[in-house]
């Protein structure tokens, strides 16, 4: 017997069950479902996360005052504060002089949140930096309007502004605000520019945002300590060098510092690979968990599929008994039932595929953004058929096994 | 000369032995008659008691025969109709087929066996009720491994030489008595096997019905297929051509009466 007849006949007593196949399904489709729904809602969310990132600018470097390390519990944050000091100019400089495999490197300070007014309009919560002009082509700001500062804006302590575009859009409803004058903590600075809007990450608005020339923050806020620290951006001559470029940076910095080579950084590093790493550190778990839970189910939907091919075997030992007698080999009846299992069982995983498409595609359109990868679906429908074959193997042997005798004269 | 060991001429005795008890499967070479059943014991344990529904039973059936087994319910004519079908296998005795002995055979030799010398027709025609009369008479082919166009001529073919050419796409539970037993012939034929075994073929038929179905095998019979009747009917076995009566597991009478 070879496979399409195999496959047919599958097919013809599935179809001839439409019902009972359709529920002893439902425990496969449920599974199957669930699984690839959460998968894709992980892999929606990583490429989220990955869009982010190349969207903050996957090449940049940034050197602060804590590492990602240094956040994992409270000892490490305490023993990150005795330990840890304030990056300064010097420094600066001292990587800006020595450096091989740099291309730019820039300073920003700052973080806090103040509120903004225009006029009588007040917009709460904004965040405010200060940043030299070479940030602009680090972080290869988008800009929607006007212009970045110019180093002699810097130098000169000029009251400018660059804002994000939504507290241009909120202050100034009507108009352009570029050549308007804004106030932060009531001193009166003029906006510049505009960056081009950018969404959220993590739900943090990406906006709602201040900068002014560093100088400029730092004459008028007090100086670049306690929430004014200042952190170093930092881009590689390429992303071959990418590598090369945090060891450099991380070895000038520690040469200035006069650490031992047994003593731990006391400053951080932050690249865009800490930050993926630092996502499957907190999916990693999760995501055992999110796709055990669905395993559970197709194993309900295994233990479903053997049942009814129990049944099946029940109610068809006359037609076993027919098949034998016309010279059907035991490997003939063993196929037969184990391909009905297997069948029934991918058509739930396929189902299950579409389904969970469908669903997808409705939680991408109105929730968050979800994504299928191909292999899944591949997975998913080998999953099911495998799951089949091995809930079908039992009842499947059964039938192979059965005494022709006997079959023959069941009802 | 050195006295032999006691219990090496022990073993040597039983080895004698079991080579004694294999020897005429390895000394009697293939019989020239189509079936050959030589000393058939058929044993049912039951409990501690054994049964013998078959007790020695021997004969031979030559190409193209038209035989009935006719005996009494509880006389072993059932068992001997499973193992010349090859449905079982005998206790002791060797049974040949077409040249094959069969009596020693596995479970998937039986099958093939079954599939390519045996046409089996029963009383309750054992259609597949799903299966259109064209695809049940397709099932001993699809199992002899071959195509699906060639089956399907065969299979048309063989409906069409018992009349049924144009139900070919009925299912049995739109056909007649009379046309689900002509069904199950076609399929019996289709593979054209050595034997058409018949179990009370006429069992689950009107008269009228049962006349028509025996006229078909006369007349498969006259085109040179070997049939064996089962019965317990004696005007349906006396259309046969020769009658065995079974009784107690042995045989009776074995008369040709043509």
């Amino acid at each position: 017997m070879n496979f399409t007849e195999v496959l047919k006949l599958a097919f013809s007593s599935i179809w001839a069950h439409k019902l009972r196949s359709f529920l002893t399904l439902l425990g496969m489709i449920i599974g199957v479902t669930a699984f690839m729904v959460v998968l894709s809602l992980l892999q929606g969310f990583n490429l989220y996360i990955d869009e982010k990132i190349a969207g903050i600018g996957s090449n940049i470097i940034t050197v602060q005052q804590f590492g990602i390390d240094d956040f994992k519990d409270s000892d490490t944050i305490a023993a990150a504060q005795r330990r840890n000091k304030d990056l300064t100019f010097d420094e600066l400089n001292f990587i800006r002089e020595r450096a091989q495999t740099i291309d730019k490197i820039g300073v920003k300070a700052g973080g806090s949140t103040v509120d903004i007014k225009r006029g009588a309009e007040t917009l709460q919560d904004v965040r405010v930096d200060g940043a030299e002009p070479v940030i602009a082509d680090i972080e290869k700001l988008d800009i929607a309007e006007g212009r970045y500062f110019t180093e002699s804006e810097n130098n000169n302590s000029v009251r400018v502004a660059f804002v994000g575009a939504d507290v241009a859009s909120k202050l100034f409803p009507f108009g352009s605000p570029v050549g308007e004058e804004i106030a932060v903590r009531g001193i009166p600075y003029k906006v510049v520019g505009v960056q081009t809007a950018k969404g959220s990450i993590f739900g943090q608005p990406q906006d709602v945002f201040v900068q002014l020339p560093l100088k400029t923050y730092g004459s008028n806020f007090g100086g670049f300590t306690r929430n004014r620290l200042l952190y170093f951006e930092i881009t590689s001559l390429s992303d071959k060098l990418f590598k090369d470029t945090v060891d450099e940076v991380r070895t000038l910095l520690r040469v200035k510092r006069r650490l031992a080579f047994d003593e731990k950084d006391n400053f951080g590093i932050i690249t865009p690979d800490a930050i993926t790493s630092m996502r499957d550190s907190i999916l990693g778990p999760t995501f055992i968990v999110i796709i055990a839970v669905p395993g559970i189910a197709l194993l309900v939907g295994a233990i479903v599929i053997m049942n009814i091919m129990l049944v099946a075997v029940t109610e068809r030992t006359k037609e076993i008994g027919i098949r034998k007698s016309l010279g059907a080999r035991q490997g003939d009846i063993l196929k037969q039932f184990l391909f009905e299992a297997a069948t029934l069982s991918a058509i739930g995983g396929i189902v299950g595929l579409i389904l969970a498409e469908l669903l997808g595609f409705i939680i991408t359109k109105f929730i968050f953004q979800t994504s299928i990868p191909l292999w899944s679906a591949f997975v998913a429908i080998g999953v099911s058929a495998l799951v089949g074959i091995v809930a079908g193997l039992f009842p499947a042997w059964k039938a192979a096994k059965l005494d022709p005798i006997e079959a023959l004269r069941a009802d | 000369m050195p006295a032999l060991p006691v219990n090496v001429l022990y073993e040597f005795m039983q080895v004698t032995e079991q080579i004694v008890e294999m020897m005429p499967s390895v000394t009697s070479g293939a019989p020239e008659s189509l079936i050959s059943m030589r000393n058939i014991w058929k044993t049912y344990q039951m409990g501690i008691e054994q049964l013998h529904a078959l007790q020695g039973v021997s004969f031979e059936v030559q190409k193209g025969e038209y035989l009935a087994i006719i005996g009494p319910s509880g006389s072993g004519k059932s068992t001997l109709m499973n193992l010349i079908g090859c449905l079982d296998s005998p206790s002791k005795g060797q049974y040949w087929i077409n040249g094959s002995l069969v009596s020693a055979m596995t479970d998937d030799e039986l099958a093939t066996i079954r599939n390519k010398e045996i046409g089996f027709v029963f009383q309750t025609f054992n259609l597949l009720a799903r299966a259109t009369a064209l695809h049940n008479v397709e099932l001993p082919l699809i199992y002899a491994g071959m195509g699906s166009s060639e089956r399907n001529e065969k299979a048309r073919a063989a409906l069409a030489s018992v009349e049924l050419g144009d139900r070919v796409l009925h299912r049995p539970n739109e056909l007649s008595g009379g046309q689900r037993q002509r069904v199950a012939i076609a399929r019996a034929l289709v593979n054209h096997p050595s034997i058409l075994l018949a179990d009370e073929p006429t069992g689950a038929l009107d008269t009228t019905t049962s006349y028509e179905i025996m006229a078909l095998f006369e007349k498969l019979h006259e085109e040179g297929n070997t049939i064996i009747l089962v019965t317990h009917e004696h005007d349906i076995a006396a259309r046969a051509h020769r009658i065995i009566t079974i009784r107690d597991g042995l045989i009776e009478k074995d008369e040709r009466i043509r």
